[in-house]
């Protein structure tokens, strides 16, 4: 018998195989984890079972019944819950009014219901207070409400999508209480994860997802250690990657960060003592699942966001007291992780965008030179072979290839010293990789240092002249990309202490 | 429902406001002509009275840009902080103030010479203006605090202000119980420039040009539209999100208050309604010229031309009602045509249901 059983599941988007005949199964009353690198399927899978998504194959059956979910409140319907990352509650309501909201009965009785929002609270160890309104509530108060959401609504699965990425070490064990309690109770816990210490402790079985694919189903997590997941997670380096054949002798320190700390809103470290050093001409890579504090490091480097202590240097200089505006004036370029939105104004055209470095040097006094800025524009159109249909037309209806060359030419444009690219090459298609790929490789064959923060294992082995791995907000690791193996990187982003990589 | 949906063109369509604006005029006319029709008028001959008497003598001109002046230059306060994302609903107040503030000017120098006075006057109604929309800017800018919510509620106090003051402190002794405050020193009228039309259509038409162009070319103008494009892009490239809400509210709410000492030509005096519902209209301006400081000025001409040709056919035996809806079917048909230069309509067959479309879309509108 079995709760859960997703059987060759395949879904396609425009572009791209999300799931390719992936399956799973869980057992009544387990705690089961989905593993898998980011782009690996496991959202999508789960919202096939939650009935966001219709699998274009494939079928689902809940205790052995198979199942034709058209929308979400189907799949409720039929006992399947979904704890999204991104809660969806409204913080202006109660956590009992969040709780029966669309599901209440038809004559309400405040102090009624939330007493019984209460009790079944208890009833599973879910300490929350029924009357308060969400918004004075923590991130952990928060989702135990979602949970409680989906218990009210009598979920026998109860899908949790990296659930411990929001909470404190302590509020994920309690977690990991509550997932205990439910699963005596004989129902099922999905665990999406990517933290092996977590998965062993939490959770009975694991399956894990690669490239749409179930490559290991129902494995006990006694089974599994740091290089097993790992090698189960990125595969096994099967094809050489082609590593970049360095043309430059890596110079002097371009890039110095030192011991910095950044705080979130919360209080807490998400970025935990980090230091590096980039050199001229060279490509330090940092590894690591999303969420580790990667964008955090990059946004405190490029003056977006205030790090509590440490320093920050370009080419000797201490920038750490500048703006974001004065320190890419000081040669430090940026290509965030969010290229539109961030890196570039979607609503404003190729011309506005190309010049939003630099707009203030063109043409003295208060206004624009716009004759020198389509120039600059033209110039980098054609440089990077970004094709625009009009350069008066807002960028939003260009390909994410064209939007990143012409991110990267911009940041480019000025000649920088250090460029921090994150996630450069996330979700272009192959060429649009390479060519930026092609970009990062000729930059540091010019002298520029680059910091390059990526989830791509096989771009970091292949482009990278150091590779740090960054875990929980630290350094945990640095490796050379020419001798260490994938499995040794994957275990130290996974979490596992005893990394081969000498700490930093 | 049924399947329809908009969705986010990935480009605007090329030229298509203006076409848009003129289908949805026609449409709108269409409507118009109906009910024109049913009350037993004929449209040809009404639309062509409207026409003429907004346009069809250098005293219908006169008229329509005297109607202009206050819509132009409210649609540009609203448009100013709308470039950048930010709602100043407040205009209306702003008028208030600036029309208090211009008027104490003119209290306290009852003897300087016109010019003089009647500049000092309109400083001192920006300075006004600017002063009212001061609390909500640095509310917004620092707290966090929703502008919208900030000047909506302002537009009250500054009513009652006006309210206290004309009923109380300045109200004109020999009004015979009227709450109107005594009239302004004659010199600070404004001097006529044609027909009816005084010389705030120069002024109105000197500020649009000004702003219009610097909106559109300086480099501040350009912070602006970024900060209005993506906030977090603004800051990416260094500028000063905070600095840049306190200065434009401050300055959106100046350029209303400017509104309020002009209006003080007009009415000879401050009374209560001053602001007449100028500031409310400045945001349907502001909304049609799509927030573009460089629109405003012919979208205040047509909406003026509206307004004149509606009263005039008032006096031709078409109820007073069917020129209203004909004057709101115009603003509706217009307002509702731009939404197609940027969304199309999607037919329930070719919805997909992909992630990655609507993560584009999401993306896009983020």
């Amino acid at each position: 018998m079995t709760a859960v059983e997703l059987d060759g599941i395949w879904k396609r988007f425009p572009g791209v195989i999300a799931n390719a005949g992936a399956s799973l199964t869980v057992a009544p009353g387990s705690v089961h984890a989905v593993l898998g690198e980011n782009g690996a399927g496991k959202t999508t899978l789960m919202n096939v079972l939650a009935g966001v998504y219709r699998p274009d194959e494939g079928t689902v059956r809940l205790d052995g019944v198979e199942q034709s979910f058209s929308k979400p409140a189907d799949a409720i319907a039929a006992g399947v819950g979904m704890v999204y990352q991104e809660f969806r509650l409204i913080p202006t309501f109660t956590v009992t009014e969040n709780v029966a909201l669309g599901s209440a009965p038809a004559v309400l009785s405040k102090s009624s219901m939330e007493k019984q929002v209460g009790e079944l609270a208890e009833r599973f160890g879910l300490h929350t207070e029924p009357g308060r309104e969400v918004w004075q509530l923590s991130m952990g108060e928060r989702q135990r409400v979602e949970i409680l959401k989906a218990l009210w609504r009598n979920a026998q699965v109860l899908i949790l999508d990296e659930p411990t990425a929001v909470l404190t070490p302590n509020e994920a064990a309690e977690l990991g209480r509550i997932t205990a309690t439910m699963a005596a109770e004989g129902r099922s816990i999905i665990f999406i994860s990517h933290k092996l210490d977590e998965v062993k402790t939490f959770c009975d079985e694991a399956t894990v997802l690669r490239g749409g694919k179930t490559v290991a189903s129902s494995l006990s997590v006694d089974d599994l250690d740091a290089g097993r997941m790992a090698e189960l997670m990125v595969g096994e380096a099967t094809a050489v990657s082609q590593r970049r054949v360095r043309t430059t002798v890596v110079g002097e320190r371009v890039l110095d960060v030192d011991n910095i700390i950044v705080h979130d809103i919360h209080g807490r470290a998400v970025v935990n003592d980090v230091s590096l050093v980039v050199g001229r001409g060279e490509i330090v890579g940092i590894a690591g699942v999303a969420g580790n504090g990667q964008r955090p490091l990059a946004d405190a480097i490029a003056g977006l966001r205030q790090a509590s202590t440490g320093t920050v240097s370009v080419t000797h200089t201490d920038i750490t007291g500048m703006d974001a505006r004065t320190r890419n004036s000081h040669g430090l370029a940026y290509v965030p992780e969010d290229r539109i939105g961030v890196g570039l104004a979607p609503r404003m055209n190729a011309i506005d965008n190309a010049i939003m470095r630099n707009y203030r040097t063109l043409g003295d006094g208060p206004l624009i030179d716009f004759g020198q800025a389509e120039s600059r524009a033209a110039s980098l159109i054609e440089r990077y072979n970004i094709k625009v249909g009009r350069v008066d037309q807002p960028l939003a209806g260009l390909s994410g290839g064209n939007l990143q060359r012409l991110l990267v030419g911009r940041e480019l444009d000025d000649e920088p010293v250090v460029l921090i690219a994150a996630q450069p090459t996330r979700g272009l298609d192959v060429q649009g990789v390479k060519a930026i790929q092609d970009i990062l490789v000729e930059q540091a064959s010019d002298g520029v240092g680059i910091l390059l923060i990526s989830e791509d294992l096989e771009e970091l082995f292949a482009l990278s002249d150091r590779l740090l791995v960054m875990h929980e907000g630290a350094v945990v690791g640095e490796f050379d990309p020419d001798t260490a193996t994938r499995q040794e990187v994957g275990a130290a982003m996974a979490g596992a202490h005893a990394s081969e990589g000498s700490a930093h | 429902m049924f399947g329809f949906r908009l969705a986010k063109r990935d480009q605007a369509l090329p030229g298509g406001q203006v076409l848009a604006f003129g289908i949805g005029l026609i449409v709108a006319l269409a409507f118009g002509a109906v009910l024109l029709v049913v009350a037993g008028h004929s449209p040809v001959e009404i639309y062509l009275k409207m026409a003429d008497a907004a346009f069809g003598s250098p005293q219908a001109w006169s008229t329509t840009l005297t109607q202009a002046v206050p819509l132009g230059l409210a649609g540009l306060a609203v448009a100013v902080a709308g470039s950048m994302g930010l709602w100043n609903i407040g205009a209306e107040g702003q008028i208030i103030a600036g029309a208090i503030a211009g008027s104490w000017v003119a209290r306290l120098g009852p003897d300087l010479p016109g010019p003089m006075l009647i500049t000092l006057m309109l400083i001192g109604a920006a300075i006004g203006g600017g002063i009212l929309a001061l609390g909500p800017a640095i509310a917004r800018a620092h707290l966090g605090v929703n502008e919208i919510i900030t000047t909506l509620m302002l537009n009250e106090i500054a009513l009652r202000t006006v309210r206290y003051l004309v009923n109380g402190p300045w109200k004109d002794p020999t009004s015979i119980g009227f709450p109107v405050a005594p009239e302004l020193p004659e010199q600070a009228a404004l001097p006529t420039l044609f027909e009816r039309a005084d010389i705030s259509v120069l002024i109105a038409a000197a500020v649009l040009i000004v702003f219009g162009f610097y909106a559109a070319r300086s480099k501040w103008g350009f912070e602006l539209r970024i900060a209005g494009s993506s906030e977090k892009a603004a800051e990416y490239v260094g500028i000063s999100l905070k600095r840049k809400i306190l200065t434009v509210l401050v300055l959106s709410g100046a350029i209303a208050g400017l509104v309020g000492g002009l209006r003080l030509g007009a009415t000879d005096r401050i009374v209560e309604g001053v602001a007449e519902g100028w500031g409310f209209a400045g945001i349907i301006v502001a909304a049609l010229a799509l927030m573009r400081p460089s629109g405003v000025a012919a979208v205040a001409i047509a909406f003026g031309a509206l307004r004149v040709g509606g009263v005039a056919i008032k006096g031709q035996g078409v109820p007073a009602s069917i020129a209203e809806i004909i004057q709101a079917l115009v603003l509706l048909g217009a307002l509702g045509a731009a939404v197609f230069t940027t969304y199309r309509i999607v037919g329930p067959k070719s919805y997909s249901g992909g992630d990655a479309t609507s993560r584009d879309t999401s993306e896009v509108t983020s």
